[in-house]
């Protein structure tokens, strides 16, 4: 067992994850101001170019015009997500803009908020390099030198505006995700902040994986960080993100946008383990567009957040393009996860699988929203989906409702659900063996979610399986 | 979003059709109850993503399509001595008690627009009593619609401890220029310990528009068994349904349907646990060749009650045309979890290696892609106990393959 497993052994869930901070910000966008002026003042203080101004403001438009997700066939309840309650954007009172890239340069706080969560230590040990968020911006940034001379480039999202216009006003919320794509995407192209851009050119294999992690820290604030990947041809890139914020009264907000894009034979994989308190509404679009024989990987661990909705989705756009999503989510007391996958095979020869792996427990809500559309002319397509659920006792619901548009005759698609509860055959057979209750029942959800962990970084899938046990016994709130 | 198609029914007519069938006052109040909430009323549920609603009820006619007063109609309704099998004015006349407990206990006539439209406009119908202890077999039921629009209400009653086998069939006469639609519903109320098999095959033909929805209550020990086909009509919206409110309750829905041309079906098949140590098994099989559509939702619902479930659903397509479009969405829904469950669904064409080793053998392509299609209806063909039934369906697939 390595070192970096025992250190988060030892370090103790609350402690970890829980923790607040005394809020001290340079600068805070007022609540309930949703208008023009807020976004014009939040682009200013960002010293933004007109072009990012005007899609900003537009997004905003678009934002008023669209109404609330209400109607889907058993979504989470939203009726508590006031944006106008929502403050938008603090800046947090760091000196350098655009963050720090040495670690000791932060202020106290900030630094010892994000070693508690352990992200200097997955740094030094297995990373090409890392971004920190807080707040709305990001605090910190570093990117091995050996990948920089190669081109590669790490920044976050506000520094790419500065420093690479062409490339961000030719893919920003243009092709991916449209500001138009659903309200919340609208809202975040309207206020985002924040957020990792990564360029992987031509040929490039980034070996290491690149991190980003995301911290709200103020009560009934918002983050929308914008994550922008693109994978030049033949290039190779692993993006991993982690998050979490501690436990207010207040219901927090984050909605993200992720969009990647899969060049020529390129390779992306983007792994996040999502730990939001069980407060927050995290309503994110992600969505990737893949050329021929590319490949895109989504592997999700959904843990916290009061309700999430998150689908990430692949539009295979090249003939021979590939994507994989395996996705695990975790849904305790009050929790209400609805997520999922969708696929888009818009070309020939295109495959596509999806994993997709759920606990419910004391009360827990999940489900599985799926949608997989075979285009016409789509042909010799396949795809795959499987969905197990795990349940824990009879006052949690596991839903499954996949979606399949199918348009093209020579194809080649299956799914296949299975529900059940967890085995008191197996559960004994480990008592038998000397486990108590607890310690059997981890032993089979880690077994259960084993596809996940094995796709992930050894840091990440040791978070993942400690988070999973804190969930287990309770003691995360 | 409600309907507006009625502005030509009226009052007066509803009382019409009532006064034709003799019907007691009770009836007609439940007609005019019906006819007043068309108002208010939404279409049918159909499967929704967000921005698409895969079957698009809104967009038919129904001003054109509904012609209260002219509904025309060849019946057969048939069985052996023990059962009776009995015209809706016959049951009126002869067990009205029994009519009256059961007559939209099972579907809420205003359930939605289509429920409702049906029970204000209702003009033929079957009743159905099997008393207890009886076992019968070879129900018949053959309606062939000779009208614009023709509502068609079938009503099942089985005492404790009696099986019964019910066979109905629904095919178009007359020419009619135009469109037409026909709409039927069929309530179960499965006694104790009763077996229940109703077996449905629809081939009107393909200017009709049909919305169908089938619901059976199973009581402790019962069994509830459909076979659904669909192979006329131009757009056929179908559900079939069993809520399992019994211990020990069972039921089996097997589908199969078979598009051509521009033909439209949004079938469902659903089931509710409500009790405990409840089983069902959901089979569905579909073929689709020109430009046809397939819409297929399976909900198998494990209640909270629930205890001791198992609950299994296939859902296979097999497409023969570029042009055609299936949509499937299965859905498990499960608040219990002593629960073992699971779907499964498919979609694919011919497949090329068998299509490939028949030919090399000397068959013709064409033959040999019906043959293949033919066997891959085995599977449901199989479910069916019914001998006539089954040859009927396999008839049907035989003919629509040899076009």
């Amino acid at each position: 067992m390595s070192s970096d497993q025992d250190h988060l052994r030892e370090t103790d869930s609350e402690k970890r994850f829980e923790f607040k901070k005394e809020q001290s910000s340079a600068f805070q966008a007022e609540k309930g101001e949703l208008d023009e002026e807020t976004i014009r003042l939040i682009s200013e203080d960002k010293d933004e170019p007109e072009w990012m101004l005007e899609r900003r403001l537009r997004a905003l438009r678009q934002f008023h015009a669209m109404p609330m997700p209400t109607d889907w066939p058993g979504q989470p309840d939203l009726s508590e997500v006031d944006v106008e309650e929502i403050v938008p954007y603090i800046r947090p009172d760091v000196e350098m803009r655009g963050g720090v890239d040495d670690w000791n340069e932060l202020p106290e706080e900030i630094k010892d908020t994000f070693d508690k969560l352990g992200i200097p230590e997955a740094e030094k040990n297995a990373l090409s390099g890392v971004g920190a968020q807080y707040e709305s911006e990001v605090v910190y940034q570093n990117m091995q030198e050996r990948w920089e001379e190669k081109g590669v480039i790490f920044c976050n999202m506000d520094k790419a505006v500065q420093e690479h216009p062409e490339i961000v006003k030719e893919y920003f919320m243009t092709k991916c995700v449209p500001p138009s794509d659903n309200k919340f995407a609208a809202l975040h192209g309207a206020i985002w902040s924040g957020g990792s851009f990564v360029y992987v050119p031509e040929d490039v294999t980034v070996e290491m994986p690149v991190q980003a992690y995301f911290r709200m820290n103020s009560e009934g604030m918002g983050q929308f960080e914008h994550t922008l990947i693109i994978a030049e041809e033949n290039s190779e890139v692993h993006y991993i993100e982690g998050c979490s914020a501690p436990k207010y009264s207040k219901f927090n907000l984050h909605s993200g946008g992720v969009e990647v894009f899969v060049k020529e034979n390129a390779h992306v994989q983007y792994s996040t383990v999502q730990n939001w308190s069980k407060n927050t509404y995290n309503l994110n679009t992600k969505r990737a567009i893949c050329e021929s024989e590319g490949t895109m990987e989504w592997i999700s661990g959904s843990m916290g957040s009061k309700a999430t909705m998150l689908y990430p989705s692949t539009i295979l756009k090249g003939r021979g393009a590939t994507d994989n999503h395996i996705t695990i989510a975790f849904a305790g007391e009050g929790q209400n996860i609805d997520t999922g996958a969708k696929v888009y095979h818009n070309a020939p020869r295109t495959k596509s699988t999806i994993e997709s792996k759920s606990i419910s427990k004391d009360g827990g809500r999940t489900n599985y929203r799926g949608l997989v559309h075979i285009s016409d002319g789509a042909e010799n397509s396949s795809t795959s989906v499987e969905c197990d659920a795990l349940m824990f006792d009879n006052e949690s619901t596991s839903d499954t409702m996949p979606y399949m548009e199918i348009e093209e005759s020579k194809v080649d698609v299956a799914h296949e659900a299975t529900v059940g509860k967890i085995g008191d055959e197996d559960v004994f057979y480990l008592q038998s063996r000397g486990l108590d209750d607890d310690d059997a029942k981890q032993m089979i959800v880690a077994g259960f979610i084993e596809p996940i962990t094995e796709e992930l970084p050894i840091e990440y899938a040791v978070e993942l399986n400690r988070l999973i046990e804190l969930e287990m016994e309770g003691s995360l709130g | 979003m409600s309907a507006q198609i009625h502005a030509n029914l009226t009052e007066e007519q509803v009382r019409e059709i009532s006064e034709g069938l003799d019907e007691p006052e009770w009836l007609l109040d439940e007609r005019l109850d019906a006819l007043a909430a068309l108002d208010g009323l939404d279409m049918p549920d159909v499967i929704r993503t967000p921005g698409r609603n895969w079957t698009n009820l809104y967009n038919l006619d129904f001003e054109n399509l509904v012609d209260p007063l002219n509904a025309a109609e060849e019946k057969d309704q048939v069985g052996p001595e023990e059962v009776e099998v009995l015209s809706i004015a016959e049951a009126l006349a002869e067990h009205e008690d029994l009519v009256r407990e059961h007559f939209g206990s099972i579907i809420d006539p205003t359930e939605n627009y289509l429920t409702a439209l049906q029970t204000a406009l209702f003009s033929t119908g079957t009743v159905v009593f099997v008393p207890d202890g009886v076992d019968a077999e070879d129900v018949t039921v053959r309606t062939r619609m000779n009208s614009r629009s023709l509502f068609n209400y079938t009503l099942v009653v089985t005492g404790e401890s009696s099986s019964v086998t019910i066979l109905e069939r629904q095919t178009t006469g007359d020419e009619i220029d135009g469109e037409r639609y026909y709409s039927g519903l069929v309530e179960i109320a499965a006694g104790e310990n009763s077996n229940v098999q109703y077996g449905s095959l629809q081939n009107v033909d393909e200017e009709t528009y049909t919305y169908t929805l089938k619901r059976g209550h199973a009581d402790t020990y019962a069994t509830v068994n459909w076979i659904e086909g669909n192979v006329g009509s131009r757009l056929t919206k179908s559900s079939v349904e069993t809520r399992l409110l019994g211990e020990g309750s069972e039921s089996k829905i097997v589908g199969a349907f078979f598009g051509h041309d521009d033909q439209h079906f949004d079938v469902a098949s659903r089931v509710w646990h409500e009790a405990e140590h409840t089983t069902a098994d959901l089979v569905t099989r579909g073929v689709l060749d020109d430009e046809a559509r397939s819409v297929y939702e399976g909900v198998q619902d494990v209640g909270r009650e629930a205890w001791n479930t198992s609950s299994y659903q296939r859902e296979n397509t097999l497409m023969l045309s570029d042009e055609s479009e299936a949509d499937a969405s299965p859905k498990l829904i499960i608040n219990n979890h002593d629960t073992e469950a699971s779907h499964s669904a498919t979609v694919g064409q011919v497949d090329q290696q068998d299509l490939f080793y028949m030919t090399s053998r000397g068959v013709s392509p064409r033959a040999a892609r019906n043959m293949l299609v033919e066997g891959f209806f085995v599977p449901v063909l199989d479910e069916i106990a019914v001998e006539e039934f089954r040859d009927d369906l396999d008839d049907l697939v035989a003919a629509r393959l040899r076009e």
